[in-house]
């Protein structure tokens, strides 16, 4: 949303800069996204009176000679077809910028030039020029009780300007603030004032208009009034409303429609216009009745901007008798669109369920000023007062002909009992039941004072204000949560968290031992689950995923680390052991207690290396050792003999499952070829999965720490049979033994028995 | 198992389709099409059976190891890599220098599901059934309709309700929650569709948006290790109310100007809903919640401009840390 800041400091008197105000709005009120310079926007262009105007001949140009406020005229070639003697317009003097231009990268600047011969000194400019619209039909030309020869554009129609981007989001609940009166009443709050607005109403009386609401819960109220023409609208002018439309990204189109978004933009009320004739026609009856209801799932309409949608059951629609003519709060219909034909108009001001309209948006892609308004659940006290409005808007050419208003539960008034005791207490405060009084009260509150109790009854357009929190929000945000001063609660103990813990301390060996922490997604594709062998249906599928690759929640971490394996290999990196512990999830885990998926803290581990043909398993498992080394637990690698869905990219016959006191933790090992051939890596390459909350339960301490004197020997025994058998061996041998550290592994050629030395440290 | 002589056969299979296809020159014209597309089915068949057998034999010539070693036979006994090869991850790095500030401000740490339900990611935080407000997560959804939580605040629930003795023992609920949540948004060099953010609930008889204040500038002066201005602006979300957005001015050793904020987070009293429905009478207590993302923080405290170095896996990179 735009915010002029001009148009809202003729709702609200601003004593503050602008740089302050600005401030005060966004500490107080809403995030301003950005600020739009227009200070300089119009400048070197000023008002004009053509005093004469030739045709050139054999062309369409006219040799005009202007006022511009001098003795002195000044000539102009100009080839508007409304260019005529006597009429005032705007001028951009040689050296001005097009202001439809100031934002782009090269700004165009007027000069003096000749045109068929013709010195042409600057230009008339058109509203599309003057960043007034698309209009570029004729010159804009300029009421003459508003302005005389010379005066500045800027100065008339007060255009230097400042205009605020606002964050809509953070107004989600606060409907009333999208229009300019329900901004200015914020700020005059803000700033400590009473805020005074009297809109012209002189009441309606309404009439027998026949209109049905199907459901109050889908409209909760519909008004209309019908305009029947009796002289022309004409639009000669610029006016400042056209100015105010452009300045808050909307276009000046056409009269009717100008007025109707001129009024949703100063009151917050979108409006709508059908042609009336039209209307009647569409229902068959030969009178106007509306209805407004859901629509049937299949039906058709087709709307303004000429597409046929298919509507959903919940879309609500206004229908001409029971024939959709429009789908509400987002378009109008093709069927029943005004024209400059038009002889009647019905000009609908309604509000509708913000959770149907908020459906139609997403169903149908609407996206317009209108129906962010509606889908922020707009009040429903003004829409017959709006209407009102732009009928008085319309009355040179339109004149009220009868009134409907249908509102079958209208809102109550909302009251919230509080204290100013509740008020400080809650936002740390000491401010005096007088302060808080009169800062509601700013703002439209009415206050009932029972002793210490505040009876607070909420104005008409805060549909958002129901419990005691509602009324702290506005005490605390009017008053600046900035002026609350910090303090600190008295604090306990934390329990630490063990995984963090555990996690923290992997994080500090690995990076001792060289191993590179890495994050990786928890989002893979089905090929990457293909290429390692994981079941594609056990992982979980996003159903809205950003692409193909990031389709599926992951099962295991290696897979993904395999992947970033090969990125390393290419940049190239000679050798290096990747990790990650995050986070899987997958089906055959179940859901826990509370109904969502069991999770896995799981750790990752890949060591690759470009050029080595040495056997990668054991490094893997060198790492993989030293982590339970680190946690006191004491682990077996055995020859795999299940199947896991972290083991699935691991080669059988050269892996290893990890138990601790027997039960299964994770997997070391190195890849199947296949798989090391699908993701294009070089023969050194190993890893391993591991369960951490596994190895969280079986954490140990330290014991038995001896500090005494030692002796050592290496001892080599010659065997066929395996490393853990000829381990048993030297224990055996060596009771005593405090350490036994591998030495070496030697077959000599062609002999059968390997020689295994242990190096042991024994106590003296 | 694939045997070598089952590729063989394959292979003479594939030797005799390409013969027949050769054929094609002989037929009328007419008939071509059709031979054509018959016969290359019957090739892309045996092609494909090919390389599901080679792929196999790849696998069946692998020699079996002693696991139970330490090493290779007559290899050298394995060793670590140096230390100066070695990084932590400056994501994980900081967040656990974030989660230790708060441990020691005396809050406990919960770390974040990364797979949840509508409930906890919306319901239970009083986002009514189908408001717009659901749109602005831009979650993510599985077929089940579990959702990647888009926020750290899919937890609010589950740690009031597991903190609630507390309440009961006379003491605060004081949590903080880190994880990694999900959005569905394209990734730039300041957006990424994976992301960190950290949590925190606070909940007391006696607790104000004072304190609140209190707690997270005091957070953001030790993260950044120097007296640090705040500010906040009013922000809208269902689950607290009041709600704010907080910002620190940009700390001078970050070449910080003055006037010159940053957004940190968004905060707010604990919408009384959301402790009702954990089970907390809002009657007789109240509390107030924060989360904002790490990623940022990361960023600034490094300097670094691109998001998409985080996840990228990159060593030339990651080792710089």
């Amino acid at each position: 949303m735009k915010i002029s800041l001009n148009w809202l400091k003729k709702y609200v008197n601003v004593p503050v800069s602008d740089s302050e105000l600005i401030r005060l709005i966004g500490a107080r009120l809403v995030e301003v996204e950005g600020v739009i310079d227009e200070t300089h926007k119009y400048d070197n262009i000023y008002i004009v009176k053509v005093e004469s105007c030739k045709k050139i001949p054999e062309t369409h140009l006219s040799l005009c000679k202007i006022n511009i406020g001098r003795d002195d005229l000044v000539q102009v070639v100009c080839g508007a077809p409304n260019v005529r003697e006597g009429m005032l317009a705007v001028w951009t003097k040689p050296g001005a910028i097009v202001p439809a231009s100031v934002h782009e990268d090269a700004p165009f600047v007027i000069g003096k030039r000749k045109m068929r011969g013709y010195e042409s000194n600057g230009m008339l400019a058109g509203a599309d020029e003057l960043d007034f619209g698309d209009d570029h039909s004729g010159i804009v030309e300029i009421d003459p009780s508003m302005a005389k020869p010379g005066d500045l554009l800027a100065d008339v129609f007060e255009l230097n300007d400042l205009v605020l981007e606002i964050e809509n989001k953070s107004l989600t609940h606060r409907p009333d603030t999208f229009g300019i009166i329900g901004f200015a009443r914020e700020v005059a709050g803000i700033l400590g004032y009473q805020f005074e607005y009297n809109s012209s109403s002189a009441g309606l009386v309404t009439s027998d208009f026949p209109i049905s609401i199907a459901d109050p819960n889908i409209c909760k109220r519909y008004s209309v009034v019908v305009l029947e023409r009796h002289g022309e609208l004409k639009k000669k002018y610029l006016t400042w409303q056209d100015t105010i439309l452009a300045k808050s990204g909307m276009r000046p189109i056409e009269p009717i429609v100008d007025a109707t978004n001129y009024l949703m933009l100063l009151t917050g009320q979108p409006l709508h216009a059908f042609d009336y004739d039209k209307f009647v026609k569409v229902g068959g009856t030969g009178e106007a009745i509306i209805n407004i209801r859901l629509a049937k799932k299949g039906e058709k309409l087709t709307l303004i901007d000429d597409k046929e949608v298919v509507l959903n059951e919940n879309d609500i629609v206004i229908c001409s008798n029971n024939n959709p003519v429009a789908l509400a709060g987002a378009m109008g219909g093709k069927e029943t669109e005004i024209t400059d034909q038009t002889r009647k108009i019905i000009l609908e001001s309604a509000t509708f369920s913000l959770y149907n309209l908020r459906k139609t948006q997403m169903a149908h892609g609407i996206f317009s000023e209108a129906i962010t308004r509606f889908t922020k659940g707009q009040p429903a006290y003004q829409t017959l007062v709006v209407a009102e409005s732009c009928a008085e808007l319309l009355a040179d050419g339109f004149k009220i002909v009868s009134v409907g208003d249908e509102y079958p539960n209208p809102e109550k008034e909302n009251v919230v009992k509080i204290t100013t005791e509740e008020i400080n207490g809650l936002l740390g405060t000491n401010y005096s039941k007088e302060l808080i009084i009169k800062t509601l009260e700013h703002v439209g509150f009415k206050i009932d004072k029972d002793g210490e109790l505040l009876a607070i009854s909420a104005p008409a357009w805060r549909t958002d204000i129901h419990i005691k929190e509602d009324i702290i929000e506005e005490v605390g945000r009017l008053l600046g949560y900035d002026n609350i001063e910090p303090t600190l609660p008295l604090h306990k103990t934390a329990t630490k968290n063990e995984m963090f813990e555990l996690k923290r301390n992997i994080r500090e060996s690995m990076s001792k031992y060289g191993a590179n922490e890495v994050l990786t997604y928890s989002f893979v594709s089905e090929n990457l689950l293909q290429k390692v062998g994981q079941d594609v249906k056990n992982s979980y599928k996003i159903v809205n995923s950003i692409s193909p690759e990031l389709q599926y929640i992951r099962q295991s971490i290696v897979p993904n680390l395999l992947e970033k394996a090969y990125l390393n290999e290419k940049l190239p990196v000679e050798k290096f052991a990747i990790y990650e512990m995050n986070k899987v999830y997958r089906k055959d885990l179940e859901n826990n207690e509370e109904g969502v998926p069991n999770e896995k803290m799981s750790f990752g581990f890949v060591v690759a290396e470009r050029k080595n043909n040495e056997t990668a398993f054991y490094k893997a498992k060198k790492y993989a050792e030293q982590l339970f080394k680190e946690f006191n637990i004491s682990v077996d690698f055995v020859p795999i003999k299940r199947e896991t869905p972290e083991s699935k990219p691991f080669e059988p016959k050269r892996t290893a499952e990890i138990l601790v006191d027997g039960k299964y933790v994770g997997v070391v090992g190195e890849f199947k070829n296949s798989v090391r051939n699908s993701f294009k890596l070089a023969p050194y390459l190993a890893g391993f999965e591991i369960d951490l909350d596994l190895v969280l339960k079986k954490k140990g301490k330290k014991s038995g720490i001896n500090f005494g004197k030692r002796t050592f020997e290496d001892y080599t025994l010659t065997t066929t049979r395996n490393y853990d058998e000829a381990l048993k061996e030297v224990k055996e041998k060596y009771p005593n033994a405090v350490k036994i550290s591998p030495l070496s592994i030697y077959q000599p050629a062609g002999s059968e028995a390997k020689n295994i030395s242990f190096h042991i440290e024994l106590m003296l | 198992m694939v045997e070598k002589n089952e590729l063989s056969e394959l292979k003479a299979e594939l030797k005799s389709i390409n013969l027949e296809a050769a054929k094609i020159r002989e037929l009328p014209v007419e008939e071509r099409a059709d031979f054509g597309k018959k016969i290359n089915a019957r090739r892309q068949d045996i092609l494909s059976k090919i390389a599901e057998a080679e792929k196999a034999l790849l696998d069946v010539e692998v020699e079996a190891l002693d696991v139970t070693a330490w090493s290779g036979v007559n290899e050298s006994l394995p060793e670590f890599y140096p230390a100066e090869l070695g990084s932590k991850h400056p994501l994980m790095t900081e967040l656990d220098r974030v989660i230790e500030i708060y441990e020691l401000m005396g809050f406990d740490v919960v770390e974040s599901r990364q797979l949840d339900d509508e409930f906890h990611m919306f319901d239970s935080l009083n986002f009514p059934k189908e408001h717009p407000a659901r749109d602005g997560y831009d979650t993510f959804r599985t077929e089940e309709g579990l959702i990647p939580p888009a926020h750290t605040s899919t937890m609010q629930h589950r740690v009031l309700k597991q903190f609630k003795k507390n309440l009961d023992n006379g003491q605060a609920i004081a949590v903080v929650v880190p994880g990694r949540v999900f959005r569905n948004e394209d990734v730039d060099a300041t957006h990424e569709h994976t992301f960190y953010q950290c949590e925190g609930v606070y909940v007391s008889e006696d607790c104000n948006m004072g304190q609140m204040l209190g707690i997270l500038r005091e957070f953001f002066e030790k993260y950044y290790e120097q007296k640090l201005n705040i500010r906040t602006q009013p922000g809208y979300f269902p689950f607290t109310e009041p709600s704010l957005e907080f910002m620190i001015e940009k700390p001078k050793s970050l070449g910080g100007k003055k006037g010159d904020y940053l957004e940190m987070l968004g905060c707010g009293m604990i919408h009384p809903n959301v402790l009702k429905m954990a089970g907390i009478d809002p009657s007789k207590y109240h509390g107030f919640a924060w989360g904002g993302g790490i990623d940022r923080l990361v960023m600034l405290r490094y300097g670094l401009n691109d998001v998409r170095h985080f996840e990228s896996g990159n060593l030339n990179f990651l080792r710089e840390f």
